[in-house]
């Protein structure tokens, strides 16, 4: 009985999925002329737009708001509704490619120079990032809650499930590596940015509004986390962490004439953030880009081999674009957990005290 | 390539709003999570700690009463040791007083039919003497009607003094 209702939800999974893989790209055959571009319709999905799709539609957009900043330093604010099909709205339009800023908003100055503004646009990673705050307040402050009604009582339900998630982390990372009293102290940071990360995750890999923004595929916002942990980890390091980097102990022909040794650690400083924010963007983004090719391939299929090609291939991409979904979704604990972990040893490695005897 | 370069507003948006979240959690959620997660597991650890102790100590009562009990087993089996020690040495004791008294019956008997044994041989011979007398003062009366008899009589007696000397 539950074998049959697992096989039949698997199933209702596979066709709903094909379902909306075929909304998905429904765009690129509107014009039954126009070929199908699988590279095109593959980053147009992985990058930031003006708007939100309205689920299931792709002639239909949730505007959001554009803030620009034009070349005299005079700010503009309306709807990317404004800007939809080309239009041109206070001398502002969306770049096109022999613009060079493809998709993005883009100002003609009088003489018809063709700039690009200073965009602090709510973008939809924008307004995904701040769904994605919402949701993190949601996870944490029933817990909260929870915690001053109930004292030490063990929670039930998503409010334990919650709680186990945070012991998990802080217990066996945070203060397995800092120890009690420094990793109470670093705790809140860590514990935010393993929240952050694991939900946007999350929220990534459900395609339809209000998720499904790209965001920890988007290198501006893993920039932003890494910069926060290299920050941690330099403004809070202690005497005898700079000294090592600067002065380490090693033969004084490494460090003297040449400071070959104080290069490599002053390098270090700067991969160990870098490693951070490339690890969690190339894997976000590597996952969704899988998915995405393999739903494409339907597509290709389709114009090689016509209707029959393609639903045979349905059945294939949609299997495996599920099973790609799954490890994602492993995925999305893991990055941020290693995030986490690592931002936590770097921290840890910052933390040095001097101990000669 | 787009997808690689950072977006200034989004690095932007994505500074304050993190930064805006990080001081709301810092501010509300972590302090009352991270003390209570710790609380708990001092709770929990102590919990542990009690439950040993308590063990340990049911364990210790449980020894002290199996003690107790082999104890009052062992003083059982010696005041039952006593007791029928105690028993066989009065009887001992009763036989022996008994005997004792018995003996003092059977001496006082004995000395008593003693004396009167040697009363009634005293008796006897005293009566027997009267009669030897009584007879031989008789014989002699008669017999010493003749001489020769006496004479006779005479020498036997001494004949006979001289054997038993």
């Amino acid at each position: 009985m539950k074998k049959h209702s697992i096989l039949i939800i698997s199933i209702t999974l596979i066709v709903l999925a094909a379902a909306t893989s075929i909304a998905l790209f429904d765009h690129t055959h509107h014009d039954e002329n126009a070929r199908f571009n699988a590279k095109e319709t593959i980053f147009d999905h992985l990058v930031d737009h003006y708007s939100w799709e309205v689920p299931f539609s792709h002639s239909h957009h949730i505007p959001l708001p554009i803030i620009v900043q034009d070349y005299e330093g005079g700010w503009h604010c309306f709807m990317s509704s404004r800007l939809s099909h080309g239009e041109m709205h206070e001398g502002f339009r969306i770049g096109t490619e022999e613009d060079g800023f493809d998709g993005k908003v883009v100002g003609t100055k009088p003489n018809g120079e063709v700039y690009r503004p200073l965009d602090i646009s709510i973008t939809k990673n924008v307004a995904a990032l701040l769904i994605t705050v919402i949701v993190v307040c949601l996870c944490l402050f029933p817990l909260v809650r929870w915690y001053k009604n109930n004292g030490t009582k063990s929670p039930r339900g998503i409010v334990g499930a919650i709680e186990m998630l945070t012991c998990m982390i802080y217990d066996d990372v945070i203060k397995s590596i800092l120890g009690p009293v420094k990793g109470a102290r670093f705790a809140p940071y860590l514990l935010t940015a393993f929240y952050f990360i694991f939900i946007s995750n999350l929220m990534g890999l459900m395609v339809i509004f209000p998720a499904g923004a790209n965001l920890t595929g988007n290198l501006a916002i893993t920039m932003v986390l890494a910069i926060c942990t290299f920050l941690a980890v330099n403004i809070f390091g202690t005497k005898e962490y700079w000294k090592e980097i600067f002065w380490p102990d090693v033969p004084m022909f490494l460090k003297c004439p040449l400071p070959i040794m104080p290069f490599i650690e002053i390098f270090g400083v700067f991969t160990k953030p870098i490693a951070l924010m490339v690890r969690l963007f190339a894997n976000m983004m590597g996952g969704h880009m899988i998915v995405l090719v393999l739903l494409s391939l339907i597509f290709i299929f389709k114009e090689m081999g016509g209707v029959a090609v393609a639903g045979g291939t349905t059945v294939l991409s949609v299997g495996f674009s599920l099973f790609m979904y799954i490890i994602d979704t492993l995925v999305s604990y893991i990055q941020a957990y290693v995030f986490t972990m690592l931002s936590t040893i770097f921290i840890s490695l910052a933390q040095v005290e001097h101990h000669h005897e | 390539m787009e997808l690689f370069m950072p977006e200034a507003g989004l690095v932007f948006w994505m500074f304050v709003v993190f930064v805006v979240l990080f001081a709301i959690l810092a501010k509300f959620a972590w302090p009352v999570i991270i003390k209570m997660v710790d609380e708990r597991a001092d709770l929990i650890d102590k919990g542990v700690e009690y439950a040993e102790a308590a063990k340990a100590s049911l364990e210790n009562s449980e020894n002290q009463a199996r003690a107790i009990l082999a104890e009052a087993n062992q003083r059982q089996l010696e005041i039952l040791q006593e007791a029928a020690q105690m028993k066989a040495q009065i009887i001992e004791e009763a036989k022996k007083a008994a005997a004792e008294e018995a003996k003092k019956l059977t001496d006082a008997a004995a000395i008593s039919i003693e004396q009167s044994r040697k009363e009634a041989e005293l008796q006897f011979r005293q009566e027997v003497s009267q009669f030897a007398l009584t007879i031989a003062e008789n014989i002699i009366r008669k017999e010493l009607a003749g001489d020769t008899a006496q004479a006779e009589i005479v020498e036997q007696l001494l004949n006979e003094l001289e054997h038993k000397n």
